[in-house]
């Protein structure tokens, strides 16, 4: 589980071991390679790749960015060089680093998701599949998938059939009842949940009158997100019996102090990695000491504990 | 080409000309950085804003790192503000820096901020024993301080400023083709995007292959992980390069100019 750290923070989820509940989330950390140079990627707790689809595609143009207070709006659409480049390229490098892999599958069509996550089974490379059915960036990306509890369940069911791995459904908190999405995906075969990709957002520039971005739209991330996802977690955590990832906007210990406490069995740092390439290893450590400070044995104490009320 | 690392680095000084400030940062002795390579800075800001910002490098020295900022919104208003002896969180150097043999005939062509890794570049072309030819086109004379008397004092620069009120009347551009551009192996550019596209409208077909270009564009990353800061790629059709990381320096060839001219964003 690379290297040692103090073992209050190792968890399990999915008969997954993580020597810390700190993961990366998709798209924010590359294939991993990108930020072998910043830290020793056997410091986090898992690492969930880049959306991966069956097709190179090019993504969406530029600009794909805009900060915004406290938040930061992207649509990048996808861009990836397709499965088969990804498991020869990518997944077979970060297999040499000793650290649980979490692949995120995205797709244009029920058989893409499928092939694509069947593809990602069959390697035995990865830990667990991610599926990706809340990408806010592309038309057909899934989104549809995420609106609308039966389409959710029916893809989930799907890649079920097909792979030989945990698999984990990430939804988006726009739909009309997250709690029932939930439900619905668990029902059809999920083994987790990511809860949360970024919102639909949108800026415009007020001296052109144009949309900054040039895709009109994109997917909301960071600090502006996260109380967002406290909320989702919290009403899922409720519903559901399979563990939860929990991710949006987390931006220090206590942000993933709180998606643990709401119910998240595990937390993924976003769009702070891309700020401080080390923050999930060093979120770990604080939230060890937080830990160790309240007087619990294990990290994972803290899961649901809002529920159970409070620290007594 | 240098690996980048994150440090905290204090301003060992600081220096106004006009709407840019020099901002030098004292770092390790064994610092290295190429010029075209950025240093992406953690500003803070009074709206909360999160994200770092790229800056070319103006100058390595001994001990020091030196940066141009000019301000253009909440991150590099704060940046410019700071104090000498504040310490600030630097990632880098990042990117790929220019590339340069020293058999080549290079003129370097820079617009407004655009100057910073023009300076670097003609430095080390210098140290090298070369002659480039260094032209700096601004907007009015008195935007950027003191900075074109001082450059001049310093370096065989060329300025053209658009009010007439130093150097030559017009645009950088107007300038370098007025000095007989074919005697040129290679250039290298640095300044608006609408500059650069133009500068690839004078350098049509196989005198694409001299040019190399110093882009900007909003950055999340820095190192290549998100794609956020992309433009388009000539081969394969349709694709694109990063910035940050496939750049922020390309050769002319590596773009697609009818996509990045369909869409000018500055």
């Amino acid at each position: 589980m690379g290297t040692p750290q103090e073992p209050r923070l190792a968890v399990e989820i999915s008969g997954i071991n993580l020597r810390n509940p700190l993961l990366v989330s998709s798209g924010t950390f590359g294939n991993g390679r990108e930020y072998s140079e910043w830290l020793d990627l056997g410091m986090v707790g898992g690492i969930i790749t880049k959306a991966v689809t069956l097709l190179p595609c090019n993504g969406n143009p530029p600009p794909r960015l805009w900060e915004v207070p406290c938040g930061l709006l992207n649509s990048i659409g996808l861009e990836n060089k397709g499965v088969e480049a990804f498991l020869a390229e990518d997944l077979a490098w970060l297999n040499r680093f000793d650290v649980p892999v979490w692949v995120n599958v995205a797709g244009f069509s029920d058989e893409e998701y499928v092939a694509v996550a069947g593809m990602i089974s069959d390697s035995g490379m990865a830990d667990a599949i991610e599926l990706n059915i809340s990408c806010p960036n592309v038309k057909q990306g899934g989104l549809h998938y995420s609106s609308s509890p039966r389409e959710a369940a029916r893809l989930t069911a799907m890649v079920q059939k097909a792979v030989n791995l945990p698999l984990y459904v990430k939804l988006s908190a726009r739909t009309a009842d997250i709690k029932e999405m939930a439900v619905e995906v668990q029902k059809a075969g999920a083994d987790g949940l990511s809860l949360i990709n970024t919102f639909p957002a949108m800026a415009i520039d007020v001296e052109t009158g144009r949309a900054r971005l040039a895709n009109v739209s994109g997917g909301l991330s960071g600090p502006a997100l996260h109380p967002i996802a406290v909320l989702a977690v919290w009403e899922v955590a409720q519903v559901v019996d399979i563990p939860i990832i929990g991710m949006g906007g987390v931006w220090s210990w206590k942000d993933a102090a709180e998606l643990m406490m709401a119910g998240a069995d595990a937390v993924a740092v976003g769009t702070l990695n891309f700020v401080d390439p080390e923050a999930a290893f060093r979120i770990a450590e604080d939230l060890g000491s937080f830990a160790a400070r309240k007087g619990f044995e294990s990290v994972s104490e803290l899961v649901g504990l809002t529920r159970r009320g409070g620290i007594v | 080409m240098n690996l980048g690392s994150k440090f905290s680095a204090p301003i060992i000084e600081k220096s106004v000309y006009g709407c840019l400030t020099r901002v030098v940062f004292g770092v390790d002795q064994a610092y290295l950085a190429e010029p075209g390579q950025f240093l992406h800075v953690l500003c803070g800001s009074e709206d909360g804003r999160i994200l770092r910002r790229p800056y070319s490098l103006f100058d390595t020295a001994s001990g020091t790192a030196s940066i141009l900022v000019k301000e253009a919104g909440p991150g590099s208003a704060w940046l410019a503000r700071r104090e000498v002896g504040e310490e600030i969180d630097c990632m880098g150097p990042l990117g790929r820096p220019f590339s340069f043999s020293i058999f080549d005939r290079p003129a370097l062509i820079a617009g407004g901020a655009g100057i910073a890794p023009l300076i670097f570049l003609y430095k080390n072309m210098c140290s090298e024993g070369m002659e480039p030819s260094l032209f700096w086109g601004i907007e009015r004379s008195g935007d950027y301080g003191d900075m074109p008397e001082s450059i001049l004092a310093e370096f065989q620069v060329r300025i053209a400023s658009e009010d007439g009120r130093v150097g030559f009347k017009g645009t950088a551009l107007e300038l370098f083709t007025s000095q007989q551009p074919e005697d040129f192996s290679a250039i290298y550019a640095c300044g608006p995007r609408g500059m650069l596209i133009e500068l690839t409208e004078i350098m049509i077909g196989d005198r694409r292959a001299r040019l190399q270009l110093s882009f900007e564009e909003r950055m999340a990353c820095g190192v290549g992980a998100c794609k956020g800061c992309v433009v388009p790629a000539s081969d394969p059709a349709g694709s694109y390069l990063t910035v940050c990381k496939d750049g922020p320096v390309f050769e002319g060839k590596e773009l697609d100019w009818a996509r990045l001219k369909s869409r000018v964003w500055q």
